[in-house]
């Protein structure tokens, strides 16, 4: 059996190792809140704009629009959007398993990859895929500029023809306790043109040109939505799992002090032993 | 006079201002009034000011650009940025025009030009509006 003073280092170091884990519970728990607000206000905003695209585009030719061009896919590109830190459960390696294979159904060589997050770009870089941007050291001060950074860079990555479509990968942000990795395709857009809207409006400029404006715009949002969603993902799975670390380490704290108080005791009792025999051997 | 009812979207924040008299935009090919009965449409907007008039009172907004969406008796303005008047910071809107003045000035070749010009030309929307 271990001696008394290991068992009281182990416990002092699992009490110390169980404040943090409860302080970036907390903390995890508070930037999560703030996620989640910043998305119920996206939210109207990129409704809105897929509602005036939804109008403009029974009206236009769509073939004249280089975003929503279906071609022959010879190469794709992914935008994998992770965590820049870990401890956050299996937030990220479920995330880049998933996308990983994806990849390689397609072939390795023909995927360009966008990397969010330091998580992405470690594990691409290591296994020498093709990475062509990566965005790190930005999700603690978010703000929509980045995410039209991103979308930017991806967009002139699809017009110049380089790949003929653009996959996203993130975690969908389902509720506190559940987050879902979803693929979605971000170009070329997919609109049905089934309603015939065509009313007496006024457009300035003209129609091509207030889609032209709008679509990247409209993509801009979407990026941001899911850099929202995936900061909120990571920071409920952070706090899940710190939530279970805490626990766990109440009771290995439990364990351990139930082994202390017996190592305890069976030294006091061979020390009352040894007294008693040696009072014996007097005798 | 007849009311429509106002809608202002951003990435960031929704401002319903409910039935107003007036609304003017900055639009691409310069300003336009609109009231109520509009013919529908959509107008792109340009960085500059919004003025909003409500029981006989004006208001003034600096925008970003953004789109117009004109539907029967109601506008919803699809901007990138909003700000009231009374809400600017003059002192550091201040500080941004001169920060991009010297930009303009240095001409950092990493940044975009065209950027430079916006960031100048917000700042000093901001700037004017702000003393509305």
């Amino acid at each position: 059996m271990a001696n008394l003073k290991d068992i009281r280092d182990r416990i002092k170091s699992v009490k110390s190792i169980q404040k943090v884990t409860k302080a970036m519970k907390m903390v995890a728990a508070a930037k999560m809140r703030r996620a989640q607000e910043r998305m119920e206000q996206a939210r109207p905003y990129s409704s809105s704009l897929s509602e005036v695209i939804e109008h403009l585009l029974p009206d236009i030719e769509i073939g004249r629009l280089p975003l929503l061009d279906l071609r022959k896919i010879q190469r794709k590109a992914y935008v994998v959007v992770c965590a820049d830190r870990g401890l956050a459960g299996a937030f990220n390696s479920n995330l880049l398993k998933i996308a990983q294979r994806e990849i390689d159904e397609f072939g390795k060589d023909k995927v360009d990859i966008f990397c969010i997050g330091k998580k992405a770009r470690d594990y691409f870089a290591y296994r020498n895929y093709n990475i062509i941007e990566s965005h790190i050291d930005f999700w603690a001060e978010m703000e929509f500029e980045n995410a039209m950074m991103i979308g930017r860079s991806a967009i002139d990555h699809f017009t110049s023809g380089v790949v003929d479509e653009i996959h996203v990968v993130y975690n969908y942000f389902v509720n506190v306790a559940q987050q879902e990795v979803k693929s979605e395709i971000l170009l070329p857009l997919n609109y049905e043109s089934n309603k015939s809207g065509s009313k007496d409006r006024l457009y300035e400029p003209s129609k091509e040109e207030l889609v032209n404006t709008l679509i990247p715009r409209h993509l801009n949002v979407q990026m941001w939505k899911y850099l929202l969603e995936s900061y909120a993902s990571e920071q409920a799975a952070r706090m899940l799992s710190m939530e279970n670390a805490t626990s766990n380490a109440q009771d290995m704290i439990k364990d351990l002090t139930l082994q202390f108080n017996k190592a305890r005791q069976a030294s006091i009792t061979t020390e009352m032993l040894e007294i008693v025999s040696g009072a014996e051997a007097l005798d | 006079m007849q009311l429509f009812n106002l809608d202002i979207v951003t990435p960031i924040k929704e401002v319903k201002l409910g039935e107003i008299n007036y609304l003017r935009c900055p639009g691409i090919d310069g300003s336009f009034g609109i009231m109520n009965k509009h013919r529908e449409g959509i107008i792109a907007l340009t960085i500059g000011e919004i003025k909003i008039t409500k029981d006989g009172k004006s208001e003034y907004y600096a925008t970003g650009g953004g789109f117009a969406e004109i539907l029967d008796n109601s506008v919803k303005l699809i901007v990138e940025s909003v700000e009231k008047s009374s809400d600017i910071d003059s002192v550091r809107a201040q500080k941004s025009l001169d920060r991009a003045n010297q930009r303009k000035i240095e001409k950092d070749s990493e940044i975009n030009n065209i950027r430079v010009e916006t960031s100048l030309l917000r700042a000093l929307n901001r700037l004017r509006v702000s003393k509305r």
